[in-house]
């Protein structure tokens, strides 16, 4: 059934109800995507505004975030065209498997993963987070952090749900590979690579 | 019944929550009594936890609201 068309009032104050609480979680992906604090505030004020001006495609009460992250995507695709990549060609099943077998590795020394609770490394998972390229990142944040399911994910990546799962194991794979060799250099971990069972 | 290489392979989808309720149980029997895979599936929890703690970062700045706010102002939908 359409939604009857809103006055200007009513709209902005649908659109105050709706997107603007929003603002933060904008930001931040915002931010997980330009690494820069000025970069992120244009990025997401540029999505409010598109939003505002496209209000009236989006439809009451469904998930206005994941809109406002569509948006957002989209415009930092159009800044920042991205080239080529070699994409992910592994599936999930495959990257699931690396990482449990990452972690075979390194249990031997650190059975009950105390490591991760160290500041230090929080502090490096978020340089980690950072580094990935930023196909892999996105989806890290979609999932991990801003707590989207696979199926959201693939709406607003407009990809299958199967490459967002590939690319999402794979970026989480690759930073627990960068997270085990900086434990590793640090001494917090032993060094299981030449004995251990993987 | 599910074993230890069924389980690793669909341990992300379990965690992430996106596995259908037909293979949940399954996978919740086997890691409740393998002291293999229970490890594995702590260890994965943990790490996470500890990327959406690391991936939250700093908010914008107090006036971003504001800054926003004031740019709506001025158009129209």
């Amino acid at each position: 059934m359409p939604t009857p068309a809103l006055n200007g009032t009513e709209s902005r104050a649908a659109f105050e109800r709706e997107a603007l609480p929003h603002l933060d979680s904008v930001y931040r992906f915002a931010r997980s995507l330009t690494r820069d604090d000025t970069a992120a505030e244009d990025l997401a004020q540029d999505t409010f505004l598109q939003a505002w001006r496209a209000w009236h495609q989006y439809t009451p009460g469904t998930n206005c975030l994941a809109w406002l992250f569509t948006i957002c995507r989209n415009l930092r695709a159009r800044q920042a065209p991205r080239t080529q990549r070699e994409e992910a060609t592994d599936s999930a099943d495959l990257e699931s498997l690396a990482a449990a077998a990452l972690h075979a590795s390194l249990v031997e020394t650190d059975p009950h993963g105390q490591f991760l609770e160290m500041p230090d490394l929080r502090d490096r998972l978020s340089q980690e987070l950072l580094r990935l390229p930023e196909e892999y990142r996105e989806v890290v944040v979609l999932a991990d952090v801003q707590d989207q399911s696979y199926a959201t994910i693939a709406e607003i990546l407009g990809v299958p749900v199967g490459t967002v799962k590939s690319r999402l194991f794979r970026g989480r794979r690759m930073l627990q590979e960068g997270l085990i060799e900086f434990a590793r250099d640090a001494g917090i971990v032993a060094d299981a690579r030449s004995g251990g069972s993987v | 019944m599910i074993d230890c290489h069924g389980v690793m392979k669909r341990l992300w989808e379990y965690l992430d929550g996106e596995l259908p309720v037909s293979d949940v149980e399954g996978i919740r029997e086997h890691l409740a009594v393998c002291a293999r895979c229970y490890p594995q599936y702590r260890f994965q929890l943990a790490f996470l936890a500890a990327v959406a703690h690391a991936g939250t970062g700093p908010g914008p700045r107090p006036a971003f609201a504001e800054r926003v706010r004031a740019a709506l102002g001025s158009t129209e939908s």
